[in-house]
């Protein structure tokens, strides 16, 4: 009990000494702990955006994988597309997949053109200007869809049913739903029929398909973007875009009668973790992952995380920085103050004292000075390291911001006429605010963070007393 | 032939500084006996000091051995020695200015495990007797001037309950009437308790009161009853 007496009677009289010691230990203590707080709230938050967004996985066509694979031939008829039927993702595929224990949702598109008929006019308000060859972009623009529901110019707002109903995953294979600009031109209303060309531009020296399709306006819509007064051309105008079933689509793409044919086909996993798993499921379906790749959009989840995971990474370093700055300073400090009790440790040897309890007294005085700071640390590191978090979030949440209205907008597959379809789909807001929560377990690591540091820090100057000689120190100078 | 309670054979202490050597004690041989106080008298530099440092444990020879009660110190180890066996006066007292007067006696009897749970009355008791008014015993030993300091730190080596008391001018800072006091505590601890006082001293006073006095000059010894 000596030395904790001693450690004691030493701490209180040198109180100035101590309580340095405590405020070094303090800011050191709260820093790890906010640091550590600052990384559970963001993985935290991360676990509640992946639930929240999901995790989604997107096959479709990949070109380069497909001339990889040395599959490419030439189209036959016009029939197979520019890159042969091999490039096609086919429906009966992606319902195999579909059926994977680990898919939580599915769904698929297809993207394509449809050219008008003699009967059926295209809303072109200014004619193209004259000699201008239009007739790779006289086309709707046709998008092969599930739900009309679950697109996102209907869920954003940009777009809105006047009348009738939307394609569901029950709608037949001849529907269709056109803009009310189109459906006045054509004087079509709900339960009319409307007649389509594939959109298909003919090979050299080859004929255009003008096989006609007969589909039944089932619903009309508005678009919010405007007639922009000159020309456009009809493909890029959202006025001539026209939402089919996917099997509609695929006939408008040319794929006839057969198998629907798929631009992209979107799952939604149970657990992000079983990606490899449905990679697997996909190759037993007969997928050549090669050409169709599954790959994770997680864009969204991203935008979601990506400031707080970057706070977080801060804080991490911040931990180690501090943590190994910390060890060192402290370490210079006991070591000055071994310099400075050179006279008092060769007194406690004269009189017997054994070294290693010498070492032992300096280490139960940084000790407690580290409780001591541990607790003060506890007590103001939530408040501390929400305001500290907070700022941090909040400068990482606006360059976030700033970064993405500065950013190009990336083509998006889903929406086959990028910019001719009104206003981009605002981003997935950041994660702007942090929960902190201060818990056992927190205060249990920055514990022993801190006491790691204190015997580090007394322990490695410390062996010097291991080497101390009582005559040396006593009559040095006598 | 009675076993000497300290026993100095070829004592010899040689100190390197570079390629410099200096040997300040030359092969000095010596009996010290329970019971007596001895005075060891010498010149500045005649290497009082290193044989008060090798005899007490402080220190190890270059040759030559110290033998407590018939055993090797070295055997018995320094740390021990000094912690069961031997006490130190030094001249420049030595006290832990963090602590109080009754603090550095009561902690140096923990650390050399005088039993007792009465050892802060032992200290207090000490203190008393060598002349250390009450007021001055619950005071840090900054505060106290070099008299008090010096009282505190023969009373901090009179309550290790050791055999041999070693003091390096102990009365150096005393007045004359204090002085005396402290001389006729080491006779009485030599002469009434049995042990074995060695005090290195200037002092003509402290040689008188001496049962013998050892002169070192040079490095080597000579005696005078």
């Amino acid at each position: 009990m000596n030395l904790f007496k001693r450690a004691w009677w030493r701490l209180t009289g040198h109180l100035g000494k101590t309580l340095m010691l405590v405020g070094l230990f303090f800011v050191i203590c709260t820093l790890v702990l906010s640091g550590f707080l600052i990384r559970a709230a963001a993985a935290r938050a991360a676990e509640d955006a992946r639930a929240r967004v999901g995790s989604v996985a997107t096959m479709q066509l990949d070109v380069n994988g497909l001339i990889d694979s040395g599959k490419t031939r030439k189209p036959e008829g016009g029939q197979g597309g520019a890159i042969g039927a091999e490039g096609d993702l086919h429906r009966s595929l992606v319902e195999k997949i579909c059926a994977s224990p680990v898919v939580a949702r599915c769904n698929y598109s297809t993207d394509g053109g449809a050219f008008p008929t003699e009967n059926t006019r295209l809303h072109q308000p200014v004619p193209p200007p004259q000699g201008q060859d239009s007739l790779g972009t006289d086309l709707f623009s046709a998008s092969g869809i599930r739900d009309l529901g679950a697109v996102k110019d209907f869920r954003n707002g940009d777009s809105r049913l006047l009348s009738g109903r939307g394609i569901t995953p029950d709608s037949k294979s001849d529907e269709v739903v056109v803009e009310e600009r189109v459906a006045k031109d054509n004087n079509l209303k709900a339960g009319d029929t409307m007649k389509l060309m594939a959109g298909v531009l003919p090979g050299p020296g080859q004929e255009r398909d003008k096989r006609e399709y007969a589909f039944k306006v089932v619903g009309i819509y508005k678009n919010s973007t405007p007639d922009s007064g000159s020309y456009v051309p009809a493909m890029m105008d959202p006025a001539n875009r026209i939402y089919v079933t996917p099997d509609g689509g695929s006939k408008l793409m040319g794929k006839g009668d057969g198998d629907t044919v798929l631009k992209e086909a979107t799952f939604t996993l149970k657990d992000p973790d079983d990606l490899d798993r449905l990679r697997k499921d996909a190759e037993a379906a007969g997928a050549d992952l090669k050409i169709f790749p599954i790959t994770v959009n997680d864009k969204q989840y991203k935008a979601l995380v990506g400031p707080i995971t970057r706070t977080a990474g801060f804080a991490t370093v911040t931990v180690w920085l501090v943590a190994v700055a910390g060890t060192v300073i402290l370490a210079l400090i006991v070591a000055s103050s071994l310099r400075e009790r050179r006279k008092e440790l060769g007194i406690l040897l004269s009189l017997g004292e054994r070294k290693p309890r010498l070492l032992a007294q300096h280490l139960v005085e940084v000790t407690a000075c580290a409780v001591l700071a541990i607790g003060l640390a506890g007590a103001c590191s939530q408040v501390l390291s929400q305001a500290i978090g907070g700022r941090l979030l909040a400068g990482e949440v606006s360059s976030a911001k700033d970064e993405a209205a500065h950013r190009p907008q990336e083509p998006d597959h889903s929406n086959p006429l990028p910019g001719a379809n009104g206003p981009k789909e605002p981003a997935a807001e950041p994660i702007s605010s942090m929960d902190i929560r201060l818990g056992p377990a927190d205060i249990g690591k920055v514990g022993a963070t801190g006491l790691g540091i204190a015997a580090l820090a007394t322990l490695l100057p410390g062996t010097r007393v291991l080497r101390l000689n009582p005559r040396d120190i006593l009559t040095k100078g006598d | 032939m009675t076993v000497p309670t300290l026993e100095l054979t070829g004592l010899t202490r040689t100190y390197r500084s570079g390629t410099s050597r200096r040997t300040v004690l030359k092969g000095v041989d010596y009996r010290f006996e329970a019971g007596r106080m001895y005075a060891v008298v010498g010149p500045s530099g005649s290497g009082k000091t290193t044989l008060l440092s090798l005899a007490s444990g402080l220190d190890a020879p270059t040759s030559g051995t110290v033998r407590f009660q018939g055993r090797d110190i070295a055997e018995l180890g320094l740390g021990r020695y000094r912690n069961r066996h031997a006490a130190t006066v030094f001249q420049s007292l030595n006290l832990l200015t963090y602590m109080t007067a009754v603090q550095n006696i009561t902690s140096a009897m923990e650390i050399t495990g005088v039993k007792g749970r009465r050892r802060r009355q032992r200290a207090v008791d000490l203190l008393t007797l060598l002349g250390v008014e009450p007021a001055e015993h619950h005071r840090r030993t900054l505060q106290l001037s070099g008299g008090q300091q010096q009282r505190v730190a023969i009373a901090r080596a009179l309550a290790c309950e050791v055999d041999i008391l070693f003091a390096d001018e102990p009365t150096g800072s005393l007045d004359h009437t204090t002085a005396a006091g402290i001389i006729e505590v080491f006779r009485g601890l030599a002469h009434d308790d049995g042990k074995c006082v060695i005090v290195v001293t200037h002092s003509q006073e402290v040689a008188d009161a001496s049962d013998e006095v050892l002169h070192l000059k040079g490095g080597r010894l000579r005696t005078r009853g």
